[in-house]
């Protein structure tokens, strides 16, 4: 059985209410950046806690596709977090949101709806990639 | 007083038994002394792998790694052996292009190895010889390993180094990811011997004695696991001793008797 736990890393600059993006992603874990995580078949994935940030209100979204690989993914939103103005909200997760991977296509992605016009914001979200039982 | 320790590594005066499954053979060892007891752990660094190693895509075609010891996002390796650490007394190494080999003459070593890739979700298997798929799915119909969707372990590895066989480790990356990796060992250097005693063989194969067996992951009958353990041990035909049921104890007798007297002292 395996558990690896790790911590993803995301910033946008939004320039105007309105704007919506997908965060750009890095962890030390993994060389260069990422839009998206695939999970393999059998695994699932685990997010344990966010942290948003910024210095604009915006909503922060994590996004679900069966299928991360073809051109354009079917993006649906299975968790939103509100920042209502500048500042930081940290969310832990007693029980985490699971994505499981069934045919390993599957994908998760953190967006963002900007609704606070200018600024610069972030994410930072805890995940495991898990194929234990619990 | 139990086999094996803390680590899973077989104790001082106890039985370990290499099995192999494509004979229905075994070879039982007495450890009679640990090396490096009490220092096991031996954190090694990344995977060998460098901007100029070829990997194979999971989608199709290859991939080079973005940068030393990084895991490109959907690729698996080909066959890797552990190289000497430059700037280590590793480069001393009998073979520096792999640390784990031992050669013809080290029938009195063995190394027993337990191999942990981070992150975990890395495939790992293994192939001896190097190169020989021993992995199979319905007899040997279907060829399984990293490169498929079983046949592998994800992030740790176990395996006992026979002298004189090379081995293949492969590692595979099924995510969209990019992995930084890193690998460390917790490793048991043996001195064993053979036993010479037809009965103490019996009682070991027979599990009338503890010892710690470990099933080889071989299935396939390849020529050059045959010609390793005739050159280390002096195995001429068989690899290793056949296993009997408890009421053919005398025929059992009678053929390792045979076996032993064909072994190298």
């Amino acid at each position: 059985m395996v558990r690896w736990l790790f911590t993803v890393h995301g910033t946008a600059s939004p320039t105007a209410s309105g704007q919506s993006g997908v965060f750009t992603l890095t962890t030390p874990d993994v060389y260069g950046s990422f839009s998206f995580i695939r999970i393999p078949s059998g695994f699932k994935a685990k997010i344990w806690a966010k942290r948003i940030g910024g210095t604009a209100a915006f909503m922060a979204i994590v996004n679900f596709a069966p299928d991360a690989t073809v051109p354009n993914p079917n993006w649906v939103a299975i968790d939103r977090e509100y920042l209502a103005s500048a500042g930081t909200l940290e969310l832990e997760k007693r029980r985490p949101i699971v994505v499981y991977g069934k045919s390993g296509t599957e994908g998760i992605q953190f967006a963002y709806s900007n609704t606070g016009g200018s600024g610069t914001i972030f994410i930072d979200a805890d995940i495991e990639l898990t194929d234990e039982e619990e | 007083m139990s086999v094996v320790d803390r680590f899973g590594l077989v104790n001082e005066n106890s039985y370990l038994v290499v099995y192999f499954p494509a004979t229905g053979t075994a070879i039982p060892f007495r450890v009679l002394a640990r090396v490096n007891k009490g220092f096991e752990v031996f954190n090694y660094g990344p995977l060998p792998i460098t901007t100029t190693t070829t990997l194979s895509s999971y989608d199709g075609g290859t991939v080079t790694p973005p940068a030393s010891g990084v895991m490109p996002a959907r690729s698996y390796t080909p066959d890797l052996a552990f190289p000497a650490i430059s700037g280590t007394p590793l480069v001393n190494a009998r073979d520096t292009s792999d640390i784990w080999y031992l050669d013809e003459n080290d029938r009195d070593r063995l190394f027993h190895v337990k191999m942990f890739v981070y992150p975990p979700i890395i495939r790992t298997d293994i192939r001896i010889p190097i190169n020989v798929t021993q992995l199979r799915f319905q007899k040997e119909r279907v060829v399984i390993g990293v490169s498929t969707v079983l046949g592998f372990t994800r992030g740790a590895l176990e395996f006992i180094r026979l002298p004189y066989l090379r081995y293949g480790l492969r590692f595979g990356n099924d995510t969209n990811l990019n992995l930084y990796t890193f690998v460390s060992f917790i490793y048991a250097e043996y001195v064993v011997e053979v036993p010479r005693d037809a009965d103490v063989i019996a009682d070991i194969l027979l599990k009338r004695v503890p010892s710690y067996w470990f099933t080889m992951p071989i299935s396939y009958q390849d020529p050059g696991i045959s010609d390793a353990l005739r050159r280390v041990y002096g195995f001429t035909s068989t690899w290793g001793f056949k296993l009997y049921r408890h009421d053919q104890r005398e025929q059992a007798l009678k053929e390792y008797s045979s076996v032993l007297a064909s072994l190298k002292s």
